[in-house]
């Protein structure tokens, strides 16, 4: 370098006292070097200017500091910059040789700037570090952590401080976001949770299990009313799709796995099928429902809720059955209607025939056959009447214990002796109201059951109670909750299967041979009582016997009406009686059994028609009408009328039909009303009373 | 550029150059040092301007510089130059004449 300087021709044109001075500086020079004062010397080669320093070995370090992402500076022991890297001066937005100099506290808030200066100042040692908030040239705060340590190079040298600045905006902001995502999934979840809280209360409240069908190994995943629903032990049992459908009853296990299998590719189920709930072995309905979740194509999971619907399918059987009831109700009723106008027609003429018989034995013996056959049907007519609560009851308040041996003595003769009959008779029984006769036949109907149910004898057994019934059992034998007085007929026979239970009350239901049974008995139970106002309860189990309870309610009028003994002789009498009914056969029958009594007939086909012969006939002593005429005006309307323009001229109504209100009501308080079938005694007994009580009064 | 602790660019009584090479010890320790010489001693009175060779190597023409760090004092005139990191303070005030104010020249 010396040479360099000594070689320079600059020098020539130099004064003596300069070249001195250039002298001097470069022995200076020379000297600084050699005594260690400089540690970077500039040397002038082809490419211009080279700085060398003695650390050059340090470059690598250097361009670190240089391309880091990280703020750089080196600090005096007052805090001033004496260094700062490129990324510290973007920091601070200012041109990287307007920063050197500075003190750092510059570039902070004033508050800042004092805790700033005192970790300078207090000596960073091993390492500080505090968060600021840098004010650049902008005006931008930017977010830094600055971290300080002492750098000691020798003894002789000032203290130097080392800082490494970090820009902590995109932490902050990622901090921020991560928060913010925290926050979003917390509200999520908290969201997600309550869903899931009003799910279950839904699910519970509804009463429905929940599961979830895992497809890869088809183990289920249940919850705890889904278990409860199939009876299964407090502690979950692990279920699969194998277990589950083993569960339902034999016959639909198939159609259930079947179900599952279509899910997976249709992408849901449902169905409904019975299952034997494990913990009390009751077979009940389930509905089962759920929904298939697929993994692009791949079906994985099958969720849904299970439901017992039981009750649902027992409500809706039981208001399929009452509608049956209802409609087979309807047509047989229409078809008794019919039937009771021939059988009146028969035993009618048959009547009429045998006041004029001749004495021949085999005449006679037929004639008899033909007049029980008459009885016969007649009989059965009345049970079909009865099953359609279209017979006219003869309600009365009753007291059935008083019935008992009027039981006892019908039942005698139709159980046979085989069979043991046993009374159990509650005490204070209530009263009842309803059709003695019919409870009678009812009584008759079920013992001749029981009977056939015990082929080889057993016990049959009648018991009478009285019975609070709650809604739940009322509404299974669709009937209302209340006091009844109950009396039931039980055996130790052969007992019903599910099916033939949910048909017994069905008319001309039976499964007896052809000539054996009619299937009227029970339907004729049924229909007397629900028109008494009470129903029936059958509970019977394949050889478990049977026991049918008839109930009716309660009565709480006082006195009971006693009935009268009915006599079974011809009355004859005198009069003029004008026969109204719109049926030509029956009216003739009519007609020809009150002309056999003694009796003056005129006829009718119509209420108009019978209206213009009582104008015409002031010597009418009874008028005789049928309830149900079809030309519009009936025996009530008609009975009606006459009152209005003869109120003293009686009627009397006859029908076999439903149970009349507006029945017209004798001096004596009695129903002016005739049942029909009736007998030709019926018929004479029926209007002696009327002539009687009329000329009574 | 570094002008910190002194006057205005034009009104500064002295006018004074650091040459340093990036941040070597003797870099750093000189501007550390001239920095605290001139606040004691010539306080409002100075402008420093520190250039860094390593970043601008062809400023080292200008004044000839051959060592780092040097500093060169261009005002007052003559120009004078001190090589070395400054640590030694008599020496600088007197090889500058660093003469404080209502000081006499020593
Ligand atoms: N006590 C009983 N025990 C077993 N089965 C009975 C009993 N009562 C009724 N049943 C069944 O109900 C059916 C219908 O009875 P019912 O209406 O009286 O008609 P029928 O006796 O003419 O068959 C009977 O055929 C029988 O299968
Ligand atoms: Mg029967």
């Amino acid at each position: 370098m010396t040479e360099r300087a000594a070689n320079d021709t600059e020098y020539e044109s130099l004064t003596g006292e300069e070249l001195i001075s250039r002298l001097r500086e470069a022995e200076e020079t020379l000297e600084a070097i050699r005594t260690g004062a400089v540690d970077a010397v500039v040397i002038a080669g082809s490419q211009g200017q080279q700085v060398y320093t003695l650390e050059n070995a340090d470059r690598p370090y250097r361009v670190l500091v240089e391309q880091m992402q990280e703020g750089a500076i080196t600090l005096s022991e007052r805090g001033t910059i004496l260094y700062c890297n490129e990324r510290f001066a973007t920091l601070v937005a200012s041109p990287h040789d307007s920063i050197i100099g500075q003190p750092l506290t510059r570039y902070v808030s004033v508050d800042e700037g004092r805790v700033l200066s005192n970790m300078i100042a207090t000596g960073a040692g091993p390492g500080v570090s505090g968060e600021f908030g840098i004010v650049n040239c902008l005006g931008h705060e930017v977010p830094v952590n600055i971290s300080l340590i002492d750098l000691k190079v020798d003894e002789a040298m000032p203290r130097l401080v080392c800082g490494i600045v970090t820009d902590l905006t995109s932490s902050r902001m990622r901090t921020r976001e991560l928060s913010a995502a925290n926050e979003r999934l917390a509200n999520e979840i908290v969201e997600r949770r309550k869903t899931e809280e009003n799910l279950q209360l839904t699910l519970d409240a509804a009463e429905m299990g929940i599961w979830e069908l895992d497809l890869s190994d088809n183990r289920m995943r249940c919850s705890l009313r889904h278990d409860r629903i199939f009876g299964n032990a407090t502690s979950p049992v692990p279920f699969d799709l194998a277990a589950l459908a083993d569960r339902f009853v034999p016959e639909d296990q198939h159609k259930v796995r079947e179900a599952f299998e279509t899910a997976r590719a249709s992408g849901a189920v449902e169905f409904e099928h019975r299952i034997r709930r494990a913990s009390d072995n009751a077979v009940r309905w389930v509905n089962v429902k759920g929904r298939t979740f697929y993994d692009g194509k791949r079906p994985v999971r099958i969720t849904g809720v299970t439901a017992d619907i039981t009750q649902r399918r027992e409500v809706d059987e039981q208001l399929r059955q009452a509608q049956k009831m209802e409609a087979v109700g309807q047509l047989t009723g229409g078809i008794a209607h019919d039937f009771n106008n021939l059988l009146m027609i028969i035993g009618g003429s048959l009547d009429m025939l045998g006041r004029r018989m001749s004495g021949d034995e085999r005449v006679v013996r037929l004639f008899e056959a033909a007049r029980q056959a008459v009885a016969r049907g007649s009989k059965l007519n009345q049970q079909l009447l009865a099953f359609s609560r279209r017979q006219n009851l003869q309600i009365e308040v009753v007291q059935i214990n008083d019935l008992i041996p009027t039981f006892e003595h019908l039942l005698d003769r139709a159980v046979g002796e085989t069979v043991k009959t046993k009374f159990v008779s509650g005490t204070d029984l209530w009263e009842c109201r309803t059709d003695p006769h019919q409870l009678e036949t009812a009584i008759v109907n079920l013992a001749i059951n029981a009977r056939d149910a015990m082929p080889q004898g057993g016990e049959l057994v009648i018991k009478t109670a009285n019975r609070r019934v709650d809604e739940a059992f009322a509404s299974r034998w669709e009937a209302s909750a209340g006091e009844y007085a109950m009396i039931s007929v039980g055996d130790t026979g052969v007992g019903m299967s599910a099916e033939v239970l949910a048909h017994v009350f069905e008319p001309f239901f039976t499964t007896k041979d052809v000539g054996k049974g009619t299937g009227l008995g029970l339907s004729q139970v049924y229909g007397f009582a629900k028109q008494s106002g009470g129903f029936v309860a059958v509970t019977s189990a394949p050889g478990r016997g049977t026991v049918i309870e008839v109930f009716l309610r309660r009565s709480t009028d006082s006195v009971p009406i006693v009935r009268k003994p009915a006599e079974a002789t011809l009355e004859t009498g005198t009069g003029v009686v004008l026969v109204v009914e719109d049926d030509a056969d029956v009216r003739a029958t009519t007609s020809g059994m009150l002309q056999d009594l003694g009796y003056s007939v005129l006829s009718a086909a119509t209420g108009s028609a019978a209206l213009e012969i009582i104008q015409a006939n002031a010597g009418l002593d009874l008028v005789f009408s049928d309830v149900v005429m079809p030309d519009g005006m009936s025996g009530v309307e008609l009975a009606r009328r006459i009152g209005l323009v003869r109120p003293a001229l009686p009627v009397l109504l006859t029908s076999g039909y439903t149970a009349q209100r507006a029945i017209p009501e004798l001096p004596t308080g009695e129903r002016a009303l005739l049942k029909k079938p009736f007998s030709h005694s019926d018929l004479s007994i029926a209007i002696r009373k009327i002539m009687a009580s009329v000329s009574a009064t | 550029m570094m002008d910190s602790n002194g006057a205005a660019d034009d009104t500064a009584e002295f006018n004074l150059r650091l040459y340093v090479a990036g941040q070597t010890p003797k870099s750093l320790a000189a501007i550390a040092n001239l920095q605290k010489i001139c606040e004691e001693n010539l306080a409002g009175r100075y402008k420093i301007e520190v250039i860094d060779l390593v970043v601008s190597p062809q400023l080292a023409a200008g004044d000839q510089i051959v060592a780092i760090p040097t500093l060169v004092r261009r005002l007052p005139p003559p120009l004078k130059r001190m090589i070395g990191d400054l640590s030694n303070s008599e020496k600088v005030i007197v090889g500058l004449d660093l003469r404080p104010i209502g000081k006499s020249r020593t």
